[in-house]
């Protein structure tokens, strides 16, 4: 089916909320017919938001073909680029890339694309005709959108009116064979410019300084800030703080930001979208779960989401609306991101019980706009008098907080007549309004208070004197006395439990001032859970929307009810009330729903217990394991032995990343393991150091365990990585990959399931550079022997007998590892051997033609690759090296590292910088680790951790590695581990590519056979020759200009604004690229200052990344990775090529994108259709960041050209 | 055994009779499809289902009931027989 759409780009004013705050010079994509409807409403209506200024949202069917007729009314050239579409891109790209005609179009013109929709899902648009990420920038500004694909044979109408709408956020989708659904858009964006009623940037009312920048949800917020103002000046609730109200309906009405309407046990879909340009926020969405793949139902259950710019995900709610247990109310959805959620990121899902006509209103007397209720479900009963329905039941009253609930706290109130006829006919405490157990559950019972004391995060003293924190009420008096030290509570539940949780508040009411935070007066908590059943009115811990307020005061306790249907990760607990302020003090834990039918060990005693990070468990059918929680948090304010703060922020209150890192309250900071030998390379060394105060997790060689990974605090991305280990990237489905790193961001539960083959020390970390080096990392420790203070799991073989005096701390560095005759895991006497000789030297780098260089470039290289590097006759490049599946590799690593070429000789590694910057010395050894492949961590880890033995090279010695690669598993990131804070940044990184048997690598333009390189062809017997092209994505770059002055990206990058200092966290320093290539804009803006001009060649040259060639058709595999280094999330994005999200899943959806890319990452491209996309169309197709604000003005983007005749150069690829 | 025309057939049959020996024995059986799991005393056969008396699934809510199973649905199982292995006992909290 042929639609069309007329979109026109248009400058606006965009008021986000009810305060008047607004960006004066937005710019949105809406339709034609509503061009001149909306321009009038916004004129008429200068402070307050309007209905049609939101991103543009319409919609089409699976197969459809759609023209739009695309105008431009906006003051400089602009386009709409389509993701996930098939089309020609040289007419339909919205962008002027490489050598194809310019698709954007300037003021005042038109343009036709045509776009073909084969799969179902998100479309994803946006401008790339202005990319500039300063707030001139179009797509900071509001040009965003999306084209919502549903299944074929749908139709749509408004949820409202229930008639045919166009466009629109929200609509209810209908097919003639499948159950209707609620749809809802929801845009995350953010750094847009943001302006109060005043004209002037808003004044956060707390700290009387600027507010932080703009994070909101289909172009609207509504910040803690602006609310925190009616109760200063006494309008509502005046004895109150602010952010225990922040989302109370009861207080302030209705938020402006989305409120996705619905009743109980519709079905839903949210289509969630990140049109921002900088940030990786999470969506969370309380009360309910989803797939995270939802065509895919062995994907993992999830209730949060990170999302990276300029990527989507489908949320749909297992169970529809309500969820299993039919929970009604007001559902809070938000970035659980807390200066973006206090920000004003947030909205509310709501649920009713009762028809909504129109005739209704909300206690506030705010008429309740009609509902149609889906026409394939039984109509909701009418409101009554009797049984008004939610939320007019609550005995709230208005400009005051929500009430308590009934029955939940100890010595609290009754039901009211009303309550009792909206309640459950068992009403109990924790439970009223819903039933969130199935059938009669075995129950327990568990209490628990939040208390604070003083936590030592590691030797040298660093601690928060106001550490605040959850314990099992029995733990108390040995938490109090010092007996016990504290840690993240975890509890462990059978799954086919109901949970009764007595809960109660022993924090003092204030939060001291520091030089971190304002005095605080946090007077009510909550215990918030994710993924369990509950009834979101009264038991959600939180003050959502006209819910009742279920948190409790000091001294009080209040019960909570929850119900585990089946096995669950460990899911999050948290305060909802006041987490803004104290959540990184440690207000974070987890439950964990384990197998029904298993029991819960001591790993030291074997005494049974309920709780703890760590404990052993068994099962009487499935075999036992151990099981190990792991929180990363950041923000966490401490201060030194000598009470001065740590990284404080710039004054009491910013949001300014203040404090460090930690894990489980711990944290073991690389610049306090420098040894007596000055020397990075053994800073991982027990030998040298003695074993870290993070978690050292201890098994016998040959235990299953299962590791769950959460982040308790508070606003940034860490990257795990697992050394030597790997798990299924879908724990039900065997065909998903395998992976050893995960990208976290707050709320997030990952569970990885995995056995530990060997004995020795794995290093698990928060591997990107400023994590690890204020000491977010630790060991897991696979004994080979008997230990004293572990027991066996009651269904392995007894370990051997301790013949060898466990290893002690000696001071000096290990001895060298000693490959000598063993073979990895899995290999055999019988695997063939691949041999490759590399050298680690320092060389020169030059990242583009316009003289950006790295004059202290480290690389890995091939020896037989050397002297042409360093005479310049061949350009370095990232070490790409391949193995077949069933191969053992030998890699012989030499170092030439020198001292004298390192940029800095005072031993402080001046930029980029990290956090607590310290005197740590370059190391001049050096090691080559790789992820994914089979390997002894006691010999080829690369890894000199814990008691292992030295898996480094120093100037002039050698090392061998023997890996052994036990799947074709693709992509495996390669870095040095020897000194991770002064090598990666300078180029220490590169691939491993584990290929299927048989495999051989030819040259792409001789197809002669060749060792290594990112550009290759594989010829396979049974296989089609396939094009690899390797992208090794990087950031936290030192480049000079061709003045030899060192480039302080991203802000010397930025186009067309200056600097603005105080922006760039520490993490975001750094110029960025792919593969020692960086084409930065700025460069070409020089000479050539036309936005939409600045990715052709036609005015151009080609760009210095890597140009990838192909014929039509021919097939593709592009291998990405992330070894280096900052903890900044980036999108990848590919024009007008799709391909499976797990490439070894053919169940997993389509997508062009790949998210939350952070150090470690890898992942394997499968292009569906080859070259050219499904149609097989020839031209330029960009690869680029999706992150604007600072990726693609700073080089990170190259081309993927698809010839349409024969190149002298390029020889086709045999079919 | 009836008039068996294959290997298939005959496979088929061996495991429907197979089931009809053990009657009044426990079983634990393994499925692809939910709930994957059940325990139980087998009551009957009926063509090629077995009628089983479940005691444990993976789900409290779907035990102490009569489950029907299609017997070439199973793909793994173990009949408990005098004097081999136990079948653990599954409670809640033992």
């Amino acid at each position: 089916m042929l639609r069309r759409y007329h979109v026109v780009a248009i400058p606006i004013r965009i008021v986000f909320n009810n305060f008047g705050d607004h960006n004066p010079t937005g710019a949105i994509y809406v339709l034609k017919e509503n061009e001149s409807t909306v321009k009038k409403r916004v004129k008429k209506n200068r402070f307050t938001p309007v209905e049609l200024v939101q991103p543009l949202t319409i919609r089409a069917n699976e197969g459809d073909v759609v023209e739009i007729i695309f105008e431009n009314q906006l003051p400089y050239a602009a386009g709409m680029h389509f993701h996930e579409a098939e089309y020609d891109v040289l007419t339909s790209d919205g962008a002027n890339a490489g050598l194809n005609p310019d698709t954007n179009v300037e003021t005042g013109k038109t343009i036709l694309y045509k776009i073909s929709l084969p799969y179902k899902g998100i479309h994803y648009f946006s401008d790339l005709g202005n990319v500039s990420s300063s707030e001139k920038g179009s797509n900071m500004d509001g040009l965003f959108g999306a084209l919502l694909v549903e299944i074929r044979g749908s139709w749509w109408t408004d949820p409202v009116t229930g008639e045919r709408q166009s466009s629109g956020v929200f609509a209810d989708v209908h097919h003639p064979f499948l159950p209707s659904f609620r749809e809802y858009a929801w845009f995350f964006n953010d750094e847009m410019e943001v302006n109060d009623l005043t004209g002037n940037r808003p004044i956060n009312p707390e700290t009387n300084q600027e507010g932080v920048s703009f994070h909101g949800v289909n172009l609207r917020y509504e910040p803690l800030a602006n609310r925190k103002k009616l109760i200063d000046e006494g309008v509502v609730c005046p004895e109150y703080e602010g952010e225990e109200v922040h989302h109370d309906s009861w207080v302030f009405g209705d938020p402006a930001t989305p409120i996705l309407r619905g009743y109980r046990g519709d079905p839903a879909v949210i289509r969630l979208i990140h049109g921002g340009v900088k940030e990786t926020h999470v969506f969370h969405y309380h009360v309910h779960q989803w797939l995270s793949d939802s065509g895919n139902t062995l994907s993992e259950i999830v209730d949060s989401q990170a999302i990276s710019p300029q990527s989507h995900y489908d949320v749909q709610p297992l169970y529809g609306l309500g969820s299993l247990q039919g929970a009604i109310g007001d559902t809070i959805v938000h970035c659980h991101l807390y200066p973006h959620f206090v920000g004003g990121m947030w909205g509310i899902n709501r649920i009713f019980d009762t028809l909504q006509d129109g005739s209704q209103v909300y206690p506030n007397g705010k008429a309740i706009a009609a509902l149609q209720p889906l026409p394939d479900r039984a109509v909701p009963p009418s409101s009554t008098k009797q049984k008004p329905g939610f939320p007019n039941f609550i005995p709230g009253r208005i400009g005051y907080k929500a009430p308590r609930p009934p029955l939940s706290i100890v010595g609290g109130r009754d039901l009211t007549e009303l309550e009792r006829n909206a309640a459950i006919p068992n009403a109990r405490p924790g439970a009223v309004f819903a039933e969130p157990s199935l059938g009669n559950p075995p129950v327990v019972e568990f209490n628990v208070s939040v208390i604070e004391k003083k936590i030592v995060y590691n030797k040298q003293g660093w601690n928060d004197p106001q550490a605040r924190f959850y314990v099992f009420d029995s733990d108390l008096d040995d938490i109090l006395s010092g007996k016990k030290e504290p840690e993240p509570l975890v509890f462990h539940v059978p799954a086919g439990s109901s949970i009764r949780i007595n809960f109660s508040n022993r924090m003092p009411e204030i939060l001291q001032g520091s030089p971190f935070q304002l005095l605080t007066r946090t007077y009510e908590t909550g215990f918030h859970n994710h993924f369990v059943k509950f009834d979101v009115l009264v038991a959600d811990g939180a003050n959502t929307g006209w819910n009742y307020d279920s948190s409790v005061l000091p001294g009080e306790t209040i019960r909570y009810e929850w119900f585990a249907d089946t096995e669950l990760k460990a899911f999050f607990l948290h305060d909802h009330l006041f987490p803004g302020a104290i959540q990184q003090h440690g207000v974070f834990g987890g439950g964990i729903i384990q197998p029904r039918f298993s029991s819960f060990f001591d790993p030291k005693t074997g005494i049974e217990k309920d709780h703890g990070t760590q404990v052993t468990v068994s099962h009487p059918i499935i075999p036992d394991y151990r099981d190990f929680s792991l929180f990363v948090q950041d923000f966490t304010m401490l201060f030194d032995k000598n009470g001065r703060p740590i990284e404080p922020p710039p004054f009491p209150g910013s949001e300014d990343d203040p404090g460090v890192f930690g894990v489980n309250y711990k944290c073991e900071p690389l610049q306090f393991r420098l040894g007596k030998e000055c020397d990075p390379a053994y800073s991982f060394s027990s030998y040298v150091n003695g074993d870290p105060v993070t978690p050292i997790l201890k098994v016998y060689e040959g235990d299953p365990i299962r590791i769950r990974l959460l982040q308790g605090a508070h606003e940034e991305s860490h990257s795990f990585n697992l050394h030597g280990l790997k798990w299924k990237s879908e724990r039900a489905d065997m065909d998903s990959a395998s992976k050893d790193q995960q990208h976290i961001s707050i709320s997030e539960s990952f569970t990885f399931e995995l056995e530990v083959p060997l004995s020795g020390d794995y290093l698990w970390a928060f591997e990107d550079e400023e994590d690890i080096w204020l000491g977010t990392w630790g060991l897991i420790r696979a004994y080979d022997q008997v230990v004293d203070d572990l027991i066996v799991l009651s269904d392995r073989p007894d370990p051997p007998p301790r013949t060898k005096p466990l290893p002690v701390v000696t001071g000096n560095p290990p001895a060298p590892a000693r490959l000598e005759s063993a073979l990895p895991p899995g290999a055999s006497l019988y695997s063939p051997v691949r041999k490759y000789n590399v050298v680690a030297f320092q060389t020169p780098i030059i990242y583009n033609a316009y003289g950006d260089h790295d004059p202290f470039g480290i690389i890995f290289a091939l020896a037989e690759d050397v002297n042409d590097i360093r005479l310049g006759k061949k350009y370095p490049e990232p070490l790409i090296l391949r193995g077949n599946l069933g191969e053992i590799i030998e890699v012989t690593l030499t170092s030439l590292l020198k001292f004298d070429l390192f940029p800095f000789q005072d031993g402080i590694h001046p930029y980029p910088t990290v956090k607590k910057q310290a005197f740590y010395p370059p190391s001049v050894r050096i090691s080559l680790h790789t992820n994914l492949l089979s390997y002894d961590v006691k010999t080829s880890s690369g890894d000199t951790v814990g008691f292992n033995p030295d898996q480094t090279a120093g100037p002039g010695e050698v090392i061998t590695y023997r890996w052994y690669v036990d799947g074709a598993h693709g992509t495996c990131a390669m870095w040095d581990v020897a000194d991770l804070r002064n090598h990666r940044s300078f180029g220490a990184f590169g691939a491993f590519i584990a290929e299927p048997r048989f495999t051989k690598y030819l040259h792409p333009n001789t197809h002669e056979p060749i060792h290594t390189g990112g550009n290759i062809v594989l010829s396979h017997p049974f296989l089609p020759e396939i094009r690899e092209f390797v992208l090794v994505m990087q950031d936290g770059v030192r480049l000079e200009d061709k003045h030899q002055k060192v480039i302080i990206d991203p802000l010397d990058g930025v186009i067309t604004k200056p600097g603005e200092p105080d922006l760039v966290d520490t993490y975001d320093q750094g110029s960025r690229g792919f593969n020692y290539r960086s084409e930065r804009l700025i460069n070409r803006y020089r000479d050539h200052p036309v936005l939409h001009d600045l990715f052709s060649s036609n005015v151009f040259k080609d760009p210095s990344t890597p140009l990838f060639e192909a014929y039509p058709g021919e097939v593709i595999t592009i291998r990405l990775t992330s070894p280096a280094e900052r903890r900044r999330a980036h999108t990848f994005h590919l024009h007008g090529h799709k391909w499976k999200a797990d490439s070894k899943d053919l169940n997993s959806r389509v997508q062009s994108f790949v998210g939350n890319v952070i150090a470690g990452h890898t992942n394997d491209l499968y292009l569906i259709g080859g070259a050219g996309g499904m149609f097989n169309l020839p031209g330029d197709y960009m690869y680029r960041s999706g992150n604007i604000r600072w990726d693609m003005e700073q080089g990170m983007w190259g081309i993927l050209r698809i010839h349409d005749q024969v190149m002298e150069h390029l020889p086709p690829l045999k079919d | 055994m009836g008039n068996l025309n294959s290997i298939n057939e005959m496979h088929d049959q061996a495991m429907i009779d197979h089931f009809i020996n053990h009657i009044g024995e426990r079983v634990i059986c393994f499925m692809p499809s939910y709930p994957f799991m059940f325990i139980g005393g087998i009551k009957a056969v009926l063509g090629d289902v077995v009628k089983i008396d479940v005691e444990t699934t993976h789900f409290a809510q779907l035990e102490k009931r009569d489950w029907y199973i299609h017997i070439h649905n199973i793909e793994v199982f173990y009949i408990e027989r005098e004097g081999e292995i136990e079948i653990p006992k599954l409670d809640d909290f033992c």
